[in-house]
């Protein structure tokens, strides 16, 4: 039975334990939780893994190695950020995993500074 | 006797009795006749009976096969229009992670799941086509995947992990008949009960248990249901009720098909149904990797030298030397991890000791090799 709009065989198949359960349905984190840059490994004493999910069980492997950003997480294993952020804030929840909180971003140095080493060097080498 | 002979009421009695015989034989004779013609009657009657039986059963074979073809292309076309959304939905999902649209999306998918799943039950039902073949997989993936496929989905609690797998012919059919048996458990049970499914080993395979805790069948339900899950006798697309009651008639006719048995007459602890779908030998497999789902990462074409070693099974990643050739420790991770270039050192995907020395050792005689050609070094050339 073939039909003219027929589906095309070679269409890539489709995950087969879609986002939504691995995640078990929760609704996303607030944004504030887990960022981006975030920094995640794991646990120096984590439980037994045994009864994980295989992803979950899978982020642990990946963590094993050192601090990885949650992007970086997110880009090895596929899934979509928001559902990898659930997965990981569940691990912290259940001790298997630390984050650490990005490390806040250089403050821009005060301009004034600035002008009197400026004027400093000037008045010395100038 | 002379005196009787003279007696003409003798002869007219004589008449009489030779008329009656007469005519008593020709009744007899007809009635005889009348006999044989309505035997004959009858088994006219009967055949024409019988055609017209044949008849009408195969008016509705006819019927019912039209139906199937109609249905059969119908549910195809939608399943592959279901299949191209929730391949469309995968990619948004990666897209649009970030942002809040994800929830959506992750419903979007849900729905899309469900209405895919029915367009496969009636696919079933008219002998059509399951879905893409899957890839063997693991039992706990199959689980999962058939609780995404219906609408209360995070009712089901999935108790044990097992290591067990499914051939690949097997994956879609067991899943469908799953979400099936989750279906109807979720729909005859209190929305706030939970469904509990078990995986259990047996000796002539496995069994998944789904225990409810809703109000259970009676006799004669369990009696109906055990005859449609047979899968003899399918009612096909015209028996099913009404309101068509498509659950149990999709999973005979699937546990007919691939060889699995389901049965639903014991009662689940919490008093609902216990429903067992015992799976046979030779629907298992075994996956070589514990995880099925990594796919091949796609491969960076900036690093094609990097990309022999990638292909190495992670098992040979503990060789790896912990340091770099600087000797700065160096990040050392199993599976996934190993197949990760790093941008500023190209050298970080493990590589074995012989690949490494051979590696260097062409290094170091290309440099040898220029340096020995052009003599420009101030150093000369290194004795080696």
């Amino acid at each position: 039975m073939t039909t003219p709009d027929e589906p095309e065989q070679e269409q890539p198949a489709t995950p087969l334990v879609p986002a939504y359960v691995i995640t078990n349905g929760r609704s996303l984190l607030d944004d504030d939780t887990l960022s981006l840059i975030t920094l995640v490994t794991t646990a120096q004493d984590a439980p037994a893994v045994q009864h994980l999910d295989p992803e979950k069980r899978r982020l642990l492997e990946l963590c094993s190695g050192g601090h990885l950003s949650v992007a970086e997480i997110a880009g090895h294993t596929q899934f979509p950020v928001g559902v990898v952020k659930i997965l990981l804030s569940d691990l912290t929840q259940g001790g298997y995993l630390v984050t650490r909180a990005p490390i806040p971003a250089a403050k821009l140095v005060d301009r004034n500074i600035l002008e009197q080493v400026l004027h400093g060097l000037q008045a010395r080498f100038g | 006797m002379t005196q009787y002979l003279q007696d003409p009421i003798f002869w007219v009695l004589l008449a009489g009795i030779l008329v009656a015989i007469i005519a008593i034989s020709r009744d007899r004779k007809r009635i005889s006749e009348l006999r044989r013609e309505k035997e004959d009657l009858k088994t006219h009657y009967a055949n024409l009976e019988n055609h017209y039986a044949e008849a009408v059963e195969e008016a509705k074979d006819r019927a019912e096969e039209a139906t199937k073809t109609a249905l059969k292309s119908a549910m195809r076309t939608l399943q592959g229009l279901a299949g191209e959304q929730q391949l469309a939905i995968t990619k948004l999902q990666e897209k649009y992670g970030e942002l809040h649209i994800l929830q959506d999306l992750l419903d979007i998918s849900h729905m899309n799941s469900q209405f895919a799943r029915r367009a496969q039950s009636i696919a079933v039902l008219c002998d059509g086509w399951l879905g893409r073949q899957r890839s063997a997989a693991s039992l706990y993936d199959v689980v999962r995947s058939a609780k995404g496929r219906i609408r209360y989905f995070t009712r089901v609690e999935i108790r044990a992990q097992t290591n067990f797998a499914i051939a690949s012919r097997a994956v879609e059919p067991v899943a469908l008949t799953l979400a099936e048996l989750l279906d109807n458990a979720t729909s005859y049970s209190a929305p706030e009960t939970m469904i509990e499914i078990n995986i259990r080993p047996v000796p002539k395979g496995v069994c998944i248990i789904v225990d409810d805790a809703g109000v259970g069948m009676n006799e004669e339900e369990k009696d109906r249901a055990a005859k449609l899950l047979s899968g003899e006798n399918s009612p096909g697309v015209s028996g099913l009720g009404n309101p068509p009651q498509f659950g149990f008639t999709v999973i005979g006719v699937l546990a007919a098909r691939y060889g699995f048995t389901v049965s639903v007459d014991s009662t689940s602890p919490y008093g609902g149904v216990r429903a067992v779908l015992l799976l046979p030998e030779d629907l298992l497999t075994t996956i070589q990797a514990p995880e099925p789902e990594p796919q091949p990462e796609p491969q960076p074409k900036e690093f094609p030298t990097v990309a022999a070693p990638r292909s190495m099974p992670p098992e040979e990643s503990p060789v790896a030397p912990s340091t770099t050739l600087g000797g700065l420790p160096k990040r050392r991770r199993r599976g996934a991890m190993s197949i990760v270039p790093a941008v500023d050192s190209p050298d970080v995907p493990v590589r074995s000791s012989e690949q490494t020395a051979s590696v260097m050792g062409a290094f170091q005689r290309g440099t040898q090799s220029g340096r020995s050609s052009t003599n420009a070094s101030s150093e000369g050339p290194e004795t080696q």
